[in-house]
């Protein structure tokens, strides 16, 4: 049977019904893309930064290889083993015969979302695991059974109300209770005897040094330090692409990531592994899961340079009013649309189609990113790969057609004003046409511009005048 | 073919030409400021705080006016000697049961507030800066740099250290409709002692 696609405009649209949790959702992710910007305005180097970043992640991506055989040489000499994952069954299976060995039964976890994009925890369950997640958005999603909804703040599509249900339900706490602050300690109390019990940790990363075998881990909370520093095992998942060079660069992209993901200036961890903790043991599982073939990709591979910081989805306004479960994947917003076609095409055939096309993902992306340029060379590709819908097939087929005929074109134009003013809403608005949902279609036009030039023109009848304007002068 | 050699062959066969992509030189950008009012200003900016000193004051007096119910204050340092020393604790779960820890860092970063501990600091039990419940950490204004290309280029222990975290104020969090709570599930307080 064929996979269906997402479908992300029906989805977005029982969102946008909620109005309380999608006015809060759009205000509080426009609101981190403002303090995003007085970050970036503090910094006269900024864009320099941003030049820089992409460019060592170029550099690293087209030399990946040497630099992955540098970082694990580095890394098993500090005495981490490194293991190599080439899709998300490897993944599993190595992280599953890691906790086998050490008798592990209890494993407890910082946000990562490569062990998501591998579905780590519906793996370990069955086999007698109890994996928590530590991290409070991840944890309240964890118990809610549902995805991250973004990939810094991962519960930032629910209110407190929501939050206390869950807490209530799970940690037996108030149901009424009205107050993040009570609420996060509840979470403080209920995770400590849970981590101090645990028999391993786990946490993603979000750098791999070359130079010296060290991954970095960029967290606000200290579960991930918790995590790792008190079992006595530690195992961290990283994608192969998460690699720079020296330890130098990772000043470039200390400085980038959190300004850009929340507006504040570091993180409150930065935390640099390197070996092991004495009488401890470290593993590092490399996951590969499809980004080796998207290097391949000549318009794609670019996007293997993004640091996760999600400045991209807090900018969107489509992200913003359609929350991040609509994308029905791991990774939701620009990024997400841009990668989520590579695992798999069919599938996430609608999501390249979920963006205004206005370009702000670009310009706020720390590594410079031609996220909406990717966008669209995407909708190329799975209108030739023919996964588009078949309503929007035809109106782009019946589309192209029409503007490629000016006569006919302008036949039509003339014929929506008639259209527009003369036809009933229920048919404008209706399924065939997906822009006279959630928004009212434009008011009609007495007259055309081309009507209009063609009564107005000094020759009017005769040819059309010479252009007077210098040539760039209106560029 | 081992999963490693499969992915290493596929991206040599995938990779972009590396000759278009040269590696651009060590950055060393921006305010170059390493002074004692950037750090203390970019400290509260993340939630640090920096420990009061009345005149007469020891590191004892002021952290005892500071944490007044504190029952347990763990010592890192050999000047400071708390009612128990870090060696003395024999693992995470007594870690958990501290108040206060007191700790000398190495260096700081006056871009960020951040400080830095590593193993060193933390005699092996790199867990207690976690565990216990509020930190105090001293500082010297002669080891501050000023900002993150300054740190990674200059300073030694981000190649030495095992375990090498930079704190930039207590946790936080806001995953719950956006409210910033400063102490999260690390510790709740950082306060620096200028020493």
């Amino acid at each position: 049977m064929k996979v269906k696609p997402v479908n992300h405009a029906r989805a977005a649209a029982e969102f946008i019904e909620d109005t309380p949790h999608m006015t809060f959702h759009d205000e509080r992710l426009w609101d981190l893309r403002q303090k995003r910007d007085q970050q970036m305005h503090i910094l006269p180097e900024w864009q320099d930064l941003r030049t820089l970043a992409s460019q060592i992640k170029e550099h690293t991506l087209a030399n990946l290889p040497e630099y992955l055989e540098q970082f694990e040489a580095n890394a098993r000499k500090n005495g981490i083993h490194v293991h190599w994952a080439a899709d998300a069954a490897d993944h599993n299976r190595i992280v599953g015969e890691i906790l086998e060995k050490h008798g592990a039964k209890s494993l407890i976890k910082s946000k990562s979302m490569v062990t998501e994009e591998c579905s780590m925890r519906e793996y370990l369950e069955p086999r007698g695991v109890v994996v928590t997640e530590t991290d409070l958005g991840e944890r309240i999603q964890q118990l809610d059974d549902q995805m991250p909804s973004h990939i810094v703040v991962p519960a930032v599509h629910k209110l407190i109300p929501d939050v206390a249900k869950i807490f209530a339900e799970h940690y037996h706490t108030d149901p009424k209770d009205n107050d993040a602050q009570s609420l996060a300690w509840q979470q403080r109390l209920a995770a400590r005897p849970v981590i101090l019990a645990a028999d391993a940790g786990m946490t993603g990363g979000n750098f791999l040094v070359a130079e010296t075998g060290t991954f970095v881990v960029c967290t606000n909370e200290g579960n991930a330090d918790l995590s790792a520093t008190v079992p006595g095992l530690h195992i961290a998942t990283l994608g192969i692409e998460r690699l720079v060079p020296r330890m130098a660069d990772l000043g470039v992209f200390v400085r980038l990531l959190s300004r850009s993901a929340l507006g504040s200036p570091i993180t409150q961890y930065t935390t640099h592994f390197r070996g092991p903790q004495e009488g401890s043991e470290m593993h590092v599982v490399l996951v590969d899961n499809g980004r080796s073939h998207r290097l391949g990709m000549e318009e794609f591979w670019t996007s293997l340079k993004c640091i996760r910081c999600g400045a991209c989805m807090n900018t969107c306004p489509v992200y913003r009013r359609s929350g991040g479960l609509s994308y029905g994947a791991v990774y939701s917003g620009p990024i997400g649309a841009i990668i989520d076609p590579t695992f798999n095409e069919r599938k996430y055939s609608t999501l390249p189609f979920a963006s205004t096309m206005n370009g702000s993902c670009t310009n706020v992306c720390p590594v410079k990113i031609n996220i909406h340029e990717q966008l669209y060379k995407w909708r190329r590709v799975l209108a030739e790969h023919h996964e588009l819908p078949f309503v929007k097939r035809e109106i782009m087929h019946m589309a192209g057609k029409l503007m490629g005929q000016p006569k006919l074109y302008r036949a039509a134009i003339n014929g929506t004003e008639v259209a527009l003013s003369a036809m009933p809403r229920f048919v404008l608005y209706n399924w065939l046409n997906p822009w006279g949902k959630h928004r009212e279609l434009p008011h009609p036009v007495s007259q055309t511009f081309h009507n209009w030039y063609k009564k107005n023109r000094v020759d009017a009848g005769k040819a059309a005048p010479k252009a007077t304007a210098k040539k760039g002068e209106n560029a | 073919m081992s999963a490693r050699d499969t992915i290493l062959s596929r991206l040599r066969d995938n990779r972009p030409k590396p000759a278009e992509h040269p590696l651009p030189p060590v950055a060393r950008l921006g305010d170059m400021d390493n002074g004692q009012a950037r750090f203390e200003n970019s400290l509260q900016i993340l939630g640090g705080q920096v420990l009061e000193r009345q005149e007469g004051d020891t590191l004892a007096t002021a952290i005892a006016r500071r944490f007044p119910d504190a029952k347990i204050v763990c010592s890192a340092v050999p000047e400071f000697d708390g009612t128990i020393r870090i060696q003395d604790l024999a693992s995470p779960q007594q870690a958990a049961t501290v108040d206060v820890l007191v700790v000398r860092a190495p260096f700081g970063i006056a871009e960020m507030g951040s400080i830095f501990l590593s193993e060193a600091q933390l005699h092996n039990l790199n867990s207690a800066a976690h565990l216990t419940q509020h930190i105090v950490v001293i500082l010297s204004p002669a080891d501050l740099t000023a900002n993150m290309h300054t740190a990674y280029i200059e300073r030694p222990e981000f190649k030495s250290a095992r375990y090498g975290v930079l704190m930039s104020g207590p946790s936080a969090t806001a995953d719950i409709q956006g409210v910033l709570i400063r102490g999260a599930q690390g510790v709740r307080t950082l306060s620096v002692w200028w020493d």
